[in-house]
This record gives C-alpha cells, sequence and structure tokens, in this order.
C-alpha cells in the first residue's frame, strides 16, 4: 500500500469524477471552467503517481499538462468568447479551491524530494498551474458578448 | 441487395469478428502477469543498443521502418490538407482585425511562449531517454508558437511565422529520416539498421542513429503542425467566399 | 492498489467518452473531447505507458481543440452570411 497511489486514486475518484459532471452539462462558462480544473486535477494526480510508482521521469508529463492544460482553456476562451457571453460569472471558488489543492499535493511532495533538480521542477510546476489557472480564469471572466469579433 | 439483406451479412460478420475476439481473449495471457516474451527482447535489444528509453528503441531502432511509414503518413495528410484547404478562385483574403485579449493574458502567453518551446525542444532532445521523443516534442513546440493568436492576434503570428520557410522544413524532416536510413546501406547492412557508434548508456548522444531519426521527426512534426494550423486558421480568419460581406 | 487504478482510470475514460458521444453541440463535443484526452493521458500512465500518454496530451490538450473550434467557426460564419444574404435579397423591391 503506496500512499501516494492511495492519494492520486482518492483525486481521481473525488476530483476528476465531479469535474467530468461539470464539463459535460450546464452553461457554457461553467463547463470551460471546468476543464480548466480538469487540467489541474489531471497534472496534480499525474505527479502522485510519478512519486507512487517511484518514477521520477513520469513528472514531464505533469509538466506538460501545466504549460498546455491552460494554453486550451485560452483557446476556448478565444474562440467561445461570443458564445458564452451571457452565461453567469464564474465567482472565485474555483481559482481559490485551484491554489489550496496545488498546495495541499506539492507541499508534501516537495518536503518528501530531496533538494536538487527534481525539486526545482516541482516548484516550477506548481508556479505554472497557480499562475496558469489564475490567468485563464481572467481570460474566462473577460470573455463577453461586446468583445464578439468573428475576425482576427 | 436490399436493406435486409445488408443487414444479414453485416450481422454475420460482427458475429464473427466478436467469435474471433472473444476466442482470442481467452488465450491472451492473464492481465498483471509476468510473462512478457516480447517486452523481455524489446528491452533486452533496446539496451544493446545503449537505449534508455525502450519505447524509443523499439520506434527509431527496432521498428524504425514502420515510424517512416507513420512519418510518411503524417506528411501525406499535412500535404493533402495544404492542397484542399488552399484559396480558391471564389475566395478573397481579408485583413484580420486585431483582437483585444486582457493584458494578463498576454504577458502570461508571452512568458509562456519560451517555456513551452524549451520544454517542447527538451522532449525531443531526451526521447532516447525519458518518455517523450520526436512526436509529442515536435506538437509541443508547435503548439508554442500558436499562444501568439490565442494571446495576441493573427496578424502578430504571421510576423514570426515565415510559412515557406516551415513547408521546407516539413520535406527536410522527411528527407532526413530517409538519408539517415541510407547510412546503415553504407555501412554494408540493411537499409536504416543502427550502424552509428552507441556511445554511453543514459547520455544524450547515446543509442546511435535513435536520436538523429527523432530529431528528424521532431522537425517534420513540428513544421507539419505548423503548416497545418496556417491553412485552418487562414480559412477560419483571413480567406472570405466572394460576395461574404463588404 | 495498481488494479484499483487501473479500474479508476477505465472507469473515468468511459464516463469521458460516453459523455463525448453524448453531447450532440460540436462546440461542447469539443470540450467534453479534451476532457476524454486527460482520463486517457491518466488511463494510458497507470498502464505504464508514459510515451503514450505525452502523446495524447500533445495532441489532445490545445491542438485538437483548435482545429475543432477553427473548422466550427469558418462553417458558422458561411452560414450565417448565407442567412443574411438571403435577408438582403428579401428586403429589396
Amino acid at each position: 500500500m503506496n500512499g501516494w497511489l492511495a492519494a492520486a486514486a482518492a483525486l481521481m475518484a473525488l476530483g476528476v469524477a465531479p469535474v467530468l459532471w461539470y464539463a459535460a452539462t450546464g452553461p457554457l462558462r461553467r463547463r470551460v471552467a471546468a476543464q480548466n480544473t480538469g487540467t489541474l486535477l489531471v497534472c496534480l494526480v499525474l505527479l502522485l503517481l510519478a512519486r507512487g510508482y517511484d518514477r521520477p521521469p513520469y513528472t514531464d508529463i505533469a509538466l506538460v499538462v501545466a504549460l498546455l492544460g491552460p494554453v486550451g482553456t485560452l483557446v476556448y476562451a478565444r474562440l467561445l468568447g461570443p458564445e458564452m457571453g451571457d452565461d453567469p460569472q464564474q465567482g472565485p471558488r474555483a481559482t481559490v479551491f485551484a491554489v489550496l489543492a496545488t498546495a495541499a499535493v506539492l507541499l508534501p511532495l516537495c518536503l518528501a524530494e530531496s533538494p536538487g533538480r527534481s525539486l526545482i521542477k516541482l516548484l516550477v510546476i506548481g508556479a505554472l498551474l497557480v499562475g496558469g489557472n489564475i490567468v485563464s480564469s481572467k481570460a474566462l471572466a473577460g470573455a463577453r458578448p461586446e468583445e464578439a469579433d468573428d475576425r482576427g | 441487395m436490399n436493406r435486409r439483406q445488408r443487414l444479414w451479412v453485416l450481422l454475420l460478420g460482427l458475429a464473427g469478428v466478436a467469435a474471433l475476439l472473444v476466442a482470442a481473449a481467452f488465450r491472451l495471457p492473464t492481465f498483471g502477469s509476468d510473462f512478457h516474451p516480447y517486452g523481455d527482447r524489446a528491452v533486452h535489444e533496446a539496451l544493446a543498443r545503449h537505449t534508455a528509453n525502450a519505447i524509443a528503441a523499439v520506434n527509431f531502432d527496432q521498428r524504425a521502418f514502420d515510424t517512416l511509414g507513420e512519418e510518411s503518413i503524417l506528411f501525406g495528410a499535412v500535404l493533402g490538407t495544404v492542397v484542399l484547404l488552399r484559396q480558391a478562385r471564389d475566395e478573397h483574403q481579408v485583413t484580420p482585425a486585431p483582437a483585444r485579449v486582457a493584458a494578463p493574458v498576454r504577458r502570461y502567453a508571452l512568458v509562456l511562449l519560451p517555456v513551452t518551446l524549451v520544454t517542447g525542444l527538451y522532449i525531443v532532445a531526451h526521447g532516447q531517454l525519458t518518455p517523450g521523443g520526436g512526436f509529442q516534442g515536435g506538437v509541443v513546440a508547435a503548439t508554442a508558437l500558436h499562444l501568439l493568436y490565442i494571446a495576441v492576434d493573427y496578424r502578430a503570428l504571421e510576423r514570426i511565422r515565415p510559412l515557406g520557410l516551415f513547408e521546407v522544413g516539413d520535406a527536410v524532416g522527411e528527407a532526413a529520416y530517409l538519408i539517415t536510413g541510407a547510412a546503415g546501406l553504407l555501412a554494408g547492412t540493411a537499409y536504416l539498421t543502427n550502424a552509428l557508434p552507441l556511445g554511453t548508456l543514459d547520455s544524450l548522444a547515446s543509442g546511435g542513429t535513435v536520436p538523429l531519426l527523432n530529431a528528424a521527426i521532431g522537425m517534420e512534426v513540428a513544421c507539419a503542425v505548423v503548416v497545418l494550423l496556417a491553412r485552418f486558421l487562414d480559412q477560419a480568419v483571413e480567406i472570405e467566399e466572394e460576395g461574404d460581406r463588404s | 492498489m495498481a488494479d484499483l487504478l487501473i479500474a479508476l482510470a477505465l472507469l473515468l475514460v468511459a464516463a469521458a467518452a460516453t459523455a463525448a458521444v453524448a453531447v450532440r453541440e460540436p462546440a461542447r463535443q469539443a470540450l467534453a473531447l479534451s476532457l476524454l484526452g486527460l482520463t486517457l493521458t491518466l488511463l494510458f500512465t497507470v498502464l505504464q505507458a508514459p510515451d503514450v500518454a505525452l502523446s495524447q496530451l500533445a495532441v489532445g490538450s490545445a491542438l485538437t481543440p483548435l482545429l475543432v473550434l477553427l473548422s466550427v467557426r469558418k462553417a458558422r460564419r458561411r452560414s450565417l452570411d448565407r442567412v443574411r444574404a438571403e435577408q438582403q435579397a428579401e428586403e429589396r423591391p
């Protein structure tokens, strides 16, 4: 029994599963926000798995999620902006949750890691996750119909 | 043949496939067992050629010819898209209007662009050592460039994207793979044989031809994705049918 | 433990794939599709296939949504323009 893998399983069942539901139902803006949270949770699960399986190279997958996840959300915010203009704005809850979840997963991981390149990689991934999440929520909130412009 | 008969033929075919699948499933080794005849041989061969990532050894050494086929499929597919999505005679080009993007988003994207580009190159360069390789890294690097469209606007992307060069790069990547394969012929063995010095295991220059083929794929994929997205973006942003909004 | 993770990942993939089929509108379908890509990444990782997971991730997270949404935009603009042209034709005496 490996605590890291158990945490990854819990995060998959209690985090990723509800996100699937939110991303498939409801107003468009909420769906995109759910997709954004989904990339964050999957990144955290991948970090836990890399540690749990004791395979440091797996961290690269989490790094790619942390980089490209927000890019995906920005694509949606850019190209679906006009369509989700009238949807209710999302509160700050999702961002608060994202920051807390990242801290809750990364702190133990960093404490378990010996100082070195892999620790720096973990910190970079954490910074990318928090920064990416904040920025993509901002992009999502900024998508309004009057800025709708179907060219450019 | 009428509809009913065709349905019966379909059902017959489906039943045959189902029977074969079930029969095959019962003969499979049990899930999670220690018996991996192919895996053991592949890993043995990979270590013999000093390639730490066994998957890279399978893709670029043991079955390099398969990868040549896959690369050519991508090359052909992008070529087909370029032909299909070209500007037709009854279409004209319009200048895209600059888009308004929130300042923090723009700043974040401009910081993220070089980081993503370097990560893509890192994944290509470490293909023979860690998970990843030419395909994965190439796509990540190509995606990085398009942050300019997503967070600034299309004209900003067009300025740093000399499309002709990327089209040449696509072809050069494909040709580099073919020519590296011919190195085996020069060494007196078969096409695509790993004939170069193998280097030390777990260093960047290990695996003989593996890193070279990997780099060729990385170049081909990155350029192909840029060219592919360029055609899609042109169609969605710049090209309009004759008689559309004046 | 490993089997539990594989079972969980398989369930998530099945749920996401069902959602991707059940959602009918293309733009919303692209969203369901990117979540399917994320769950597939998890599945490939727990099956110890990180190379495949990376491939799925590289293609599925930004490239596929961009291609789908650009196509949707082009198709919509075309039909919108056609509707406008018809309206103009009707307004003219």
